[in-house]
């Protein structure tokens, strides 16, 4: 499937879902859905950084930066000096021979 | 204006891992225009990037954005709009739009009005299109994007993300939960699956335990 067929169809699940929401105000999800709903980017956002640092051919660098980029962001409350701060940490795990 | 900030790093950071991944200026900045969900987009740019299944990344992105119809729900029950209204705010909508509608809008004058929603949404828009044109024409002068270590931002960004919604133990254990398993199944299936298995199985597992806990408190 081309890169561009993709796209669209990113776009066609992701607008009426939007427009969906916005229509239908009176409805009530029931309480396990709603939850549901609301742990789904906790779960994916873990799913996503977990295996892409322990599952990397250069896992003890990422692993390095992540928790050097995890800590700043978590102490600062932002996202640009996490990442800096980590991929700096990355290099200097790289250039001590991690 | 923080919003912008913060979107800006993630805007660039996208762009570059989708040209690391072998997407034109174009197709990353369609995405962009078109998709306009920041968490999808990226992870669909390092799904490409891994190889996946082009119908992988699109279950990713229904996935993750199926949360965007709790913020139309709660929109629609303060602000009332009208059907053309709606058509246009859709393809706007994002978390950072609902979060200053519903904070913001309430303390302008006539309470959160459409033209205030619209407002927000369209300049979150701009700066999200404008950093994603920057990132990928930055992305286009980078060397080599393999040997400077790029890949790493993607976790990096990803982690931003998470760390601020690590409230209480619950979502420690979800966030841990779903990430290990991930981590297990990545082993023996292909990575756009792996995040769709551990998305659905992670977000199950939190909405059982908590609203199993809200059933048994009132007995406490």
């Amino acid at each position: 499937m081309s890169v561009l067929l993709a796209i669209f169809l990113m776009w066609a699940v992701t607008y009426p879902v939007r427009w969906l929401g916005l229509s239908l105000g009176r409805l009530h999800l029931p309480p396990f859905w709603l939850s549901f709903l609301q742990f789904v980017p906790v779960s994916v956002f873990a799913a996503l950084v977990l295996p892409e640092v322990l599952g990397s051919p250069e896992w003890p660098r990422r692993l390095v930066a992540c928790v050097v980029g995890g800590l700043l962001m978590w102490r600062t409350g932002s996202l640009a000096p996490g990442i800096l701060g980590g991929f700096a940490a990355y290099w200097g795990a790289r250039l001590l021979g991690l | 204006m923080p919003l912008w900030l913060g979107m800006i790093p993630f805007a660039v950071a996208y762009a570059v891992t989708a040209r690391a991944a072998g997407l034109s200026v174009l197709e990353t900045q369609l995405m962009s225009v078109t998709v306009f969900a920041g968490a999808s987009q990226f992870a669909a740019a390092g799904l490409f990037a891994s190889g996946a299944n082009a119908l992988a990344i699109v279950a990713t992105t229904a996935l993750l954005n199926a949360r965007h119809v709790l913020y139309g729900l709660s929109l629609s029950r303060t602000l009332p709009l009208t059907r053309p209204q709606r058509v246009l705010a859709a393809q706007f909508l994002t978390d950072e739009a609902y979060g200053v509608a519903v904070v913001r809008g309430p303390q302008e004058p006539g309470g959160l009005s459409f033209a205030f929603l619209l407002g927000a949404e369209l300049s979150l828009y701009f700066i999200w299109n404008a950093s994603t044109l920057l990132g990928a024409l930055a992305g286009a002068v980078l060397p080599d994007p393999a040997a400077l270590g790029v890949a790493v931002v993607f976790p990096l960004a990803f982690l931003g993300l998470l760390v601020p919604l690590l409230k209480g133990r619950l979502t420690v254990l979800v966030a841990l939960a779903s990430g290990l398993g991930a981590w297990g199944l990545s082993r023996i299936l292909p990575g756009g699956l792996v995040i769709l298995l551990a998305g659905i199985g992670g977000a199950l597992l939190g909405a059982l335990l908590s609203t199993r806990s809200q059933n048994t408190e009132p007995q406490a």
